[in-house]
């Protein structure tokens, strides 16, 4: 951390010597500290999940979603600051909202995740503004078909067949990597997704955690919903499982 | 002090503007006043219309109908319209009247459906709350003297209770187990009446469309503003579902045996 | 006229038919209506309550344009509402009425088109029943029918109720108020009656009985199509008798 000290780090409106924005940095830093998010795009639909660290026992299952519903056909899920993610969903309602007032039909994922860039990178100007700590992974099935993006701090936006982000998003893209992504089936991919999620929990450091799953696509009719309890299960169980062997 | 040559009274010469003034030469009216004339919204009249909906219970839920056409006064204007909606997971509503206001009304109720299922908290609008809410809005506006033009039917099924009701364009309400917009309240009411009251729990699904088929028959035969192309819904357990469009099965030989319409002569 | 543009309003109002009664008693008080709606010659629903109740011991019955109606007795309930939350009890009649007044006349330049009648009892256990015009005149009556068939009900409630037109027989006196059984025969004979002779009338009757605290149901317990509304009998009670009306 060279950057504490020099007074470059303080503000998100000014640069450092060599051309970087410490606050976005940080920013980054915020995410790494999460909970992997995990989103795979299939032939027919999106997968995404979420390791969602419990902080407390007392707290009631199921509460703190960080998958959330942005339109009948996107989903949208956070790792970083839970507040931020919570912010980053109402933006992107209104966003998704308003393109289909304006333009009466479903805002393609391009288009919104194009708008949420926008939007995030406008808290990097700003002295007086603190910019996003979270990674948003959005997937959604639109006219192109199965589309998953990824929105960073810094306002950059990119399309993948595959994305991880938080704590574990390393040793979760390698996982990812393995599969075939052009080849797999969402119902296929809910099983892979939470396996890894399950592999990159690192229960020696962590506490507990809840598994989030969500998907679109054809199983779905093209809407964005939780990943059905019995499919849920068996992913569950087969991701323990797997574990057992693993090690 | 008044800047304005042209307020300051009448010219020698009202033909001649001697101040060259822009964009015309113009002298405060000093005729009678009406002060209500700002701030009035003025009369308002439906265009591209919608004739009758019917709707009726039935053993498992509600049966909807309503035909294809959207007029322009007596021009029959436009023939493929859908004047049938499905709102949500357990309802359909259909509108006679205006069709820009009825497509106006579609997309506030899809954004308040969409708004509704982004919350993800467990909750689904069923067809009384459709219904409460339209009721609201065309209240509100009829209160605004900017009314929604439309008759509405509102269609449901939702925890095992069947929902049928009526609200238009000036917030009135009521709820029936058979009703009929426009026209077919003259018509096609007393047919469904007698073939439904007291039997909403016992009328097959089959029983039911011939009742609606042969009801939208006669309102093709005598509302000039009908089509003889319409589409049925239906709302039950499984859901709601718009049926493509159906032709009716006319016959006019009876034309034949009527003096001054057949081909007599004399 | 040629030359003068010419305008065709939207009206904002129309009129459901219909007609409501209320009589007060010593100790009670009964609000009556019809249960249906129609608009011109065509009968809309058989069943649309035009009486409601507001609290344990006040009843509102509500006649003329349906929309403004409904619309009216919602707003109503959601100030008796607010008053609950604020006071922890119920509103007083009286206050209710006043309550009525206000909300009418708040509208006197866009009228809620509805004539209403509140009946209940009040704080000092009498029965009571206020009427009102569209924009909250309102005075306290001991029985008073409005909406379609008023002009029928009304004066068969003054000969029978306030005994006009009636001479007591030599060295007796009209009663100042009536028992309970004889106001719902008065009740049910109204609407029989104006079901006969008005077009708006019929379908459905809802009559409903408001009693003050600690009275006995006085000839109540054999009526038909009797059903009580309130959980308690420490306070005011409410009842509904439900009867049918002639359909044609």
């Amino acid at each position: 951390m060279t950057s504490i000290g020099t007074g470059y780090d303080l503000s998100a409106s000014t640069y450092s010597p060599d051309g970087r924005i410490f606050q976005v940095e940080y920013a980054n830093k915020a995410v790494e500290n999460s909970g992997t998010a995990i989103g795979i795009r299939c032939k027919d639909g999106i997968v995404l999940a979420v390791e969602k660290l419990v902080h407390s026992k007392l707290l009631v299952p199921g509460v703190n979603r960080r998958i959330q519903t942005i339109d009948k056909h996107i989903g949208l899920a956070t790792a970083g600051l839970q507040a931020d993610g919570r912010h980053i969903s109402n933006r992107a309602r209104d966003e998704a909202g308003n393109y289909r007032d304006t333009y009466r039909s479903p805002p393609p994922l391009k288009t919104l995740a194009g708008r949420l860039g926008l939007y995030v990178q406008a808290y990097t100007l700003y002295s007086s503004v603190r910019p996003f700590g979270i990674s948003t992974i959005l997937g959604a099935v639109d006219k192109y078909g199965p589309s998953l993006y990824v929105v960073e701090p810094s306002g950059v936006f990119f399309g993948y067949n595959g994305a991880a982000v938080g704590k574990g998003r390393q040793l979760a893209k390698t996982e990812l990597e393995k599969l075939k992504l052009s080849e797999i089936s969402t119902r296929e991919a809910v099983i892979e997704a939470a396996r890894i999620i399950y592999l990159v929990h690192d229960d020696a450091k962590e506490k507990e955690f809840e598994l989030e799953m969500s998907w679109i696509g054809d199983e779905t009719n093209g809407v964005h919903l939780p990943v059905p309890k019995e499919l849920f299960d068996e992913a569950e169980s087969k991701a323990k499982a797997a574990l057992e062997n693993f090690e | 002090m008044d800047h304005f040559p042209t307020n300051w009274g009448r010219p020698r010469n009202d033909a001649h503007d001697a101040y060259g003034t822009y964009p015309i030469a113009e002298r405060p009216y000093n005729g009678p006043k009406d002060s209500f004339s700002e701030g009035v919204q003025h009369t308002q009249q439906p265009i591209v219309t919608g004739t009758s909906v019917l709707a009726i219970k039935y053993k498992d839920g509600i049966m909807m109908a309503a035909d294809n056409l959207a007029s322009y006064g007596s021009l029959a204007r436009f023939k493929d319209v859908q004047r049938l909606h499905t709102v949500g997971n357990h309802t359909v509503i259909g509108a006679g009247g205006d069709m820009s206001d009825f497509q106006y009304i579609q997309n506030i109720l899809d954004e308040l459906i969409i708004d509704e299922f982004t919350a993800q908290d467990g909750h689904s609008l069923g067809p009384a709350e459709i219904h409460e809410y339209l009721a609201q809005v065309l209240y509100a506006r009829r209160s605004k003297m900017d009314p929604l033009w439309n008759s509405l039917l509102v269609g449901g099924f939702k925890d095992g209770k069947k929902f049928l009701a009526y609200v238009d364009l000036l917030g009135t309400t009521y709820s029936a187990s058979t009703l009929a917009t426009g026209y077919g309240a003259y018509i096609a009411q007393p047919l469904l009446r007698s073939a439904v009251e007291n039997n909403e729990d016992t009328l097959t699904e089959e029983a039911a469309r011939k009742i609606i088929e042969d009801s939208m028959r006669v309102l093709f035969y005598r509302d000039a503003r009908s089509i003889n192309k319409y589409q049925i819904a239906t709302i039950t357990a499984a859901g709601t579902s718009i049926s493509e469009s159906n032709h009716l099965e006319t016959s006019w030989d009876f034309a034949e045996g009527i003096r001054g319409y057949g081909a007599q002569t004399q | 006229m040629p030359g003068l543009p010419q305008q065709r309003q939207f009206n904002p109002y129309s009129e459901n038919g219909g007609t409501i009664l209320a009589i007060a008693g010593a100790d009670f008080s009964v609000i009556a209506g019809d249960t249906r709606q129609s608009e011109g010659y065509n009968i809309q629903t058989r069943y649309a309550p035009k009486v409601f109740r507001l609290t344990d011991r006040a009843v509102l019955a509500v006649n003329g344009f349906a929309a403004d109606g409904n619309m009216f007795v919602k707003s109503v309930k959601q100030r008796l509402e607010w008053y609950r939350h604020a006071h922890a009890k119920d509103m007083p009649l009286r206050a209710i009425a006043r309550l009525i007044q206000t909300m009418l006349y708040a509208r006197r330049f866009f009228p809620y088109y509805v004539y209403n009648i509140l009946g209940g009892i009040e704080e000092d256990g009498t029965g009571a029943v206020y009427s009102f015009d569209p924009v909250g005149s309102y005075e306290r009556e001991a029985c008073r029918a409005a909406g379609a068939a008023q002009s029928l009900v009304q004066p068969f409630l003054d000969n029978q109720i306030y005994f006009k037109n009636q001479l007591a027989a030599a060295g007796t006196s009209h009663p100042t108020h009536l028992p309970l059984p004889t106001v719902l025969s008065i009740v049910i004979d109204s609407f029989t009656s104006a079901t006969e002779r008005h077009i708006e009338v019929g379908d459905g009757l809802e009559m409903y009985v408001v009693l003050a605290k600690g009275r006995t149901l006085q000839g109540l317990e054999g009526i038909r199509g009797m059903q009580e509304l309130t959980t308690t009998d420490d306070g005011e009670r409410v009842f509904v008798v439900r009867r049918e009306l002639k359909k044609d």
